[in-house]
C-alpha cells in the first residue's frame, strides 16, 4: 500500500478537472490505498458553503466530496493562510477538513509516498 | 529507475506532453525504464489518429507512436476522459455506427484502474501538465 | 425513445437510460427489467435502491471499481464483489444497476 495525497488548487467550477480527479481519487481509494486530499489556494473554494451550480448546469461537485468518507478518504486538509487570503475559515466548508499552518505543509507532504498536483 | 508518467494537458494548449516527451526520452537514454504513460483530462487529446498538425509543427501523436514502437512503451488513454471526448474504444464507436476508432498506433484504452498500478510499481509517477 | 409506465410517458435516452431521474419508482424498474431481460429479486433491488440512494446522497456516478467497492462497504464483501454483481447484472452490473434505478449512464472507465 502507498499514502496518495491529491494537492487541489484550481477554482471550483471551471470546467470538468474536479470531477476527473475526484473519479481518479475515488479510484485509488477503491483500490484500497490509503489516501489524503490537501486543498491549497484557490482549491478551498470547492467546498465552500452555499453553492447553487446546478443553476447554472453545472455539477454539484461539493457534494461528490461527501461521498469520499464512504471510502475511508477521511483525511481533507486544508491551509490556513488559503482560506484567510480568501477571507474564509473552516466554519464557511460544507465538510470537517483539518487546518494546518502553511509552515506544516511541506511536513505534511512527507508522509505520503506519491504527491499528485491538480 | 521505474518511473509512471501522467500526462494531463492537451498538445495543443500547453508544451507539458511534449516536455514529457523529452524527459522520457533522456530518461531512457540514462537507462531507466518507463512503466508506463497515462493520458488523462485533455491529455487524452495526444491520441486522436487523424490529428493532422501542419508539416512545419511537430507531430507529436506520430512520435509517441514511434517511441511505443521503438521502446515497447505502454501508452495508455483513460476511458472516460477519452468517451467524454470522442475518442471512443471500438465498442463504442461501432455502436455509434462509426467504421473504426480514432486511437492512433501504439496507444490502448483502459481505465483508472491503469493508472493505480502504475503508481504501485512505478518508483516515481511524474505528472505533465 | 419512450417508455410507457402505468400509462405514463417517460423519455430515455438512445440506450434505454431514463432521461428524467425523478420520474423513476418501483414500477419503471420492473418494466426496465422486464425490457432488459432481468428477473428481479430481492437481492437486486437491495442493490437497485442502494444506487439509486447513492447518486440522490452524492451526485456521483463511479466507475466499475468504485461501485464494486460502495457495495463492499455496505453490503459486504460477499456482496462488493464482481462475481456477485455478474449474477445478478450479467450484461454489466454498474450498467444495468444505473439503468434499473433511472440514473444516468456511468462512465466506463475500468
Amino acid at each position: 500500500m502507498k499514502h496518495y495525497l491529491f494537492v487541489l488548487r484550481k477554482p471550483a467550477h471551471s470546467g470538468i478537472y474536479l470531477q476527473e480527479t475526484l473519479d481518479i481519487i475515488l479510484t485509488t481509494a477503491a483500490f484500497d490505498q490509503k489516501v489524503g486530499v490537501l486543498l491549497l489556494d484557490d482549491g478551498v473554494f470547492y467546498l465552500k458553503k452555499g453553492q447553487h451550480p446546478e443553476k447554472s448546469n453545472m455539477k454539484d461537485t461539493a457534494t461528490i466530496f461527501k461521498a469520499l468518507a464512504l471510502y475511508d478518504v477521511d483525511d481533507i486538509y486544508t491551509e490556513r493562510e488559503s482560506l484567510m487570503d480568501r477571507g474564509l475559515n473552516a466554519a464557511d466548508l460544507c465538510l470537517s477538513v483539518q487546518v494546518i499552518d502553511r509552515k506544516d505543509i511541506a511536513n505534511l507532504m512527507t508522509q505520503f509516498n506519491i504527491i499528485i498536483s491538480g | 529507475m521505474k518511473y509512471a508518467i501522467q500526462i494531463n494537458a492537451s498538445p495543443y494548449h500547453s508544451s507539458a506532453g511534449q516536455t514529457a516527451y523529452q524527459f522520457i526520452n533522456a530518461a531512457l537514454a540514462l537507462g531507466h525504464e518507463i512503466f508506463r504513460v497515462f493520458f488523462y483530462h485533455d491529455g487524452i487529446l495526444h491520441a486522436f489518429k487523424h490529428a493532422t498538425p501542419p508539416d512545419d509543427e511537430l507531430q507529436l501523436t506520430q512520435r509517441w507512436t514511434e517511441l511505443a514502437k521503438h521502446h515497447q512503451i505502454d501508452l495508455v488513454v483513460c476511458i472516460s476522459a477519452a468517451q467524454r471526448r470522442g475518442l471512443l474504444c471500438l465498442d463504442e464507436a461501432q455502436r455509434q455506427g462509426k467504421q473504426e476508432d480514432d486511437l492512433a498506433e501504439g496507444f490502448r484504452i483502459s481505465g483508472l484502474g491503469q493508472w493505480v498500478e502504475a503508481t504501485l510499481i512505478a518508483d516515481r509517477l511524474i505528472t505533465f501538465g | 425513445m419512450v417508455l410507457m409506465v402505468d400509462s405514463r410517458q417517460l423519455e430515455t435516452t438512445d440506450q434505454g437510460f431514463l432521461v428524467k431521474t425523478a420520474e423513476w419508482n418501483e414500477a419503471v424498474a420492473v418494466q426496465l427489467a422486464a425490457l432488459n431481460q432481468i428477473t428481479l429479486t430481492e437481492a437486486h433491488w437491495e442493490i437497485i435502491l442502494f444506487m439509486r440512494h447513492y447518486y440522490l446522497q452524492f451526485k456521483h456516478l463511479p466507475n466499475a471499481r468504485v461501485f464494486t467497492k460502495a457495495i463492499a462497504k455496505e453490503f459486504g464483501e460477499e456482496k462488493g464483489n464482481s462475481r456477485y454483481l455478474h449474477r445478478l447484472f450479467p450484461e454489466g452490473p454498474l450498467k444495468y444497476t444505473c439503468k434499473l434505478a433511472g440514473l444516468p449512464k456511468p462512465p466506463t472507465c475500468l
